[in-house]
């Protein structure tokens, strides 16, 4: 039915959808900022990415032709220029507003893609993108070298995501997510903070795009629709947003789950059907987990400082407070 | 050094919260702000702190004006302030909480989280000690691994106190810090409140509906009602003033627990 190659290229795949996730994580679960505007990143990112490397052969107006190890940092340093345009305004907002005002920033930086053509190539696209190594290693063989990228991408994001999070500027973070007033009351740069973490998440989401681009091979503007930021965020609610290995498991489970269905065998005069209800059990996935593990495959709770211990002070059997004193 | 309010004055739409209070508290004692409900006492440490600026009048400390400033730089002067209701940082457990009130500025960065910058390296094992023992002395010490939302409302009513003397203040704003807490802490508490006067000249301004807890450890009591100021002197002379029992008591003097 299928052959090893396949899965090679599914698990790259999950592995760069987890490091997105990993990023995410950092702002939205930590941060307390849900972002929406994952497409717009990654697009950045990878434009930058893909315009500095560009050689004149493409017919582009600026093509510097670049080494792909000095396009990767430049990437990722752009998309948190990106970033910090973005949130410098959209910070100013509070949760829903902010979602939406994010996910809007991410079709503008689709339309410009569009309409730069000049630049971007438009609508046409640029295809057969370089690789890393692509010169040494022929044909299938290369996607060995792919997932060998992609693992080393996600556990660097592994590595920094997670040294975020138990730093004390996780905790703060952590702290003015939870309660605002108190953390501003103990003299905490909150907006500060927030913005910071906004652009670092953008570093991080650029400093992936190429690994994407490389799986991608050819780049197009549709590829950045918001389908992209809604996949990830899938990814980090199934693994546990907030926690530290949320990200790596959800995307896993996310994306070998949306393969397989990919891979059920039907008359091929079905096949549209296949592909409408595919969406419909991702869904399915996510009211299942949510359900038996609202807090996804890992937990914030578990993550840090009470590692999953409850009050045994407050199950003494002594009497219970009335409700009304315990208010707040 | 001292805290001094001139003219204060806060609306809200057409309701008078504040109106024209002035006041001096000093840096280094112990001041009770009381009144009956709505007489804005709450708003007035909004003002102070930030959180709501005053439409008119000044408030400085130490002889810098604060009245305009955002809460966490009114922060970063030394007036901490506690929160009526002790919500917290509701996921991170005591000890988090006690640290995080107490890292400085420069250590929450993320070049500093990446391990990229050596400021403040150490800075963490210091304060893990101070919240050992400030947690100690409130007897919150075998909850440090407990998650604020799982702790008791007396319990989170303590931590609120304690997480605020890890943010180095100069002078503490504390709102209802006796609310809720359990008749024997709250001896431990005001031992603690009236101690940081008297040995590290940490003052405090309270508000409290405990009028014995207050009248116990405050150096001068203010009160306020519909607004405005009421009355000023010490425990004393307030609790003998008829006019504040009629106000704060809604009688003439008379039966209720006054005193």
């Amino acid at each position: 039915m299928t052959n090893p190659i396949f899965w090679v290229g599914v698990l790259t795949l999950a592995l760069i959808y987890a490091s997105l996730a990993m990023a995410l994580n950092v702002e939205s679960g930590w941060g307390g900022m849900w972002d929406l505007g994952i497409a717009g990143l990654l697009a950045s990112g990878s434009y930058c990415y893909v315009i500095l490397t560009a050689g004149p052969d493409l017919d582009m107006r600026f093509a510097p032709g670049l080494s792909m190890w000095v396009a990767w940092p430049l990437a990722a340093l752009f998309t948190g220029l990106v970033a910090f345009a973005i949130g410098a305004p959209a910070l100013r907002l509070r949760r829903e507003y902010f979602l939406i005002t994010t996910l809007a920033f991410a079709e503008i930086i689709r339309q410009l893609v569009v309409i730069q053509a000049d630049f971007t190539r438009g609508t046409v696209g640029i295809p057969n993108i370089n690789r890393p190594f692509d010169s040494f290693v022929s044909g299938r063989e290369y996607n060995y070298v792919l997932l060998a990228i992609a693992a080393a991408a996600a556990a660097v994001m592994y590595l920094v995501t997670r040294q975020i999070g138990v730093s004390p500027f996780g905790r703060t973070l952590r702290a003015a997510r939870d309660n605002e007033a108190v953390a501003l009351a103990l003299g905490k740069r909150v907006n500060r903070m927030r913005i910071q973490t906004f652009v670092l998440a953008g570093v991080l989401i650029g400093a992936t795009a190429p690994v994407y681009l490389f799986y991608i091979r050819a780049i197009s503007p549709q590829l950045f629709a918001p389908g992209i930021t809604f996949t990830v965020w899938t990814a980090l609610v199934i693994g546990g947003i907030g926690s530290i290995r949320g990200g790596l498991a959800g995307a896993f489970v996310l994306i070998v789950f949306t393969e397989a269905v990919g891979l059920i065998e039907v008359d091929p005069a079905h096949i549209n059907i296949l592909v409408a209800i595919e969406p419909f059990l991702v869904g399915l996935l996510l009211v299942l987990v949510l359900r038996f593990r609202p807090d996804g495959l890992f937990s914030e709770r578990t993550a840090f400082g009470a590692g999953g211990r409850s009050n045994s002070r407050a199950r003494d059997p002594r009497p219970a407070e009335p409700a009304a004193t315990s208010g707040g | 050094m001292e805290l001094v309010l001139d003219a204060v004055r806060k609306t809200f739409g057409g309701v008078v919260a504040v109106d024209d209070v002035s006041a001096v508290m000093p840096q280094d004692q112990i001041t009770a702000l009381i009144g009956p409900n709505g007489a804005g006492k709450t708003t007035l440490f909004n003002a102070i702190t930030g959180f709501d600026p005053p439409d008119r009048g000044s408030i400085t400390f130490g002889g810098r004006r604060i009245d305009s400033l955002p809460p966490w730089r009114v922060a970063e002067m030394g007036l901490i302030r506690t929160f009526q209701t002790p919500v917290g940082f509701t996921t991170l457990t005591v000890r988090e909480s006690m640290l995080a009130a107490a890292t400085p500025h420069f250590v929450e960065t993320p070049l500093g989280a990446l391990g990229l910058t050596r400021r403040g390296r150490g800075h963490e094992r210091v304060a893990e000690g101070r919240a050992d023992e400030i947690t100690a002395e409130l007897g919150l010490a075998d909850l440090l691994d407990v998650r604020t939302d799982e702790l008791s409302a007396g319990d989170r009513k303590l931590l609120e106190f304690a997480r605020s003397l890890m943010a180095e203040p100069k002078m503490l704003l504390l709102d209802e810090p006796a609310a809720a807490v359990a008749p024997a802490n709250i001896g431990r508490l005001s031992q603690l409140v009236r101690r940081l006067c008297d040995e590290r000249g940490l003052g405090s301004l309270i508000i409290d509906h405990n009028l014995s807890f207050l009248m116990q450890i405050a150096d001068e009591v203010h009160v306020l009602d519909r607004g405005g100021l009421l009355a000023s002197g010490p425990p004393a002379e307030i609790a003998a003033d008829p006019e504040v029992m009629r106000v704060y008591l809604g009688t003439d003097g008379a039966g209720g627990d006054g005193p």
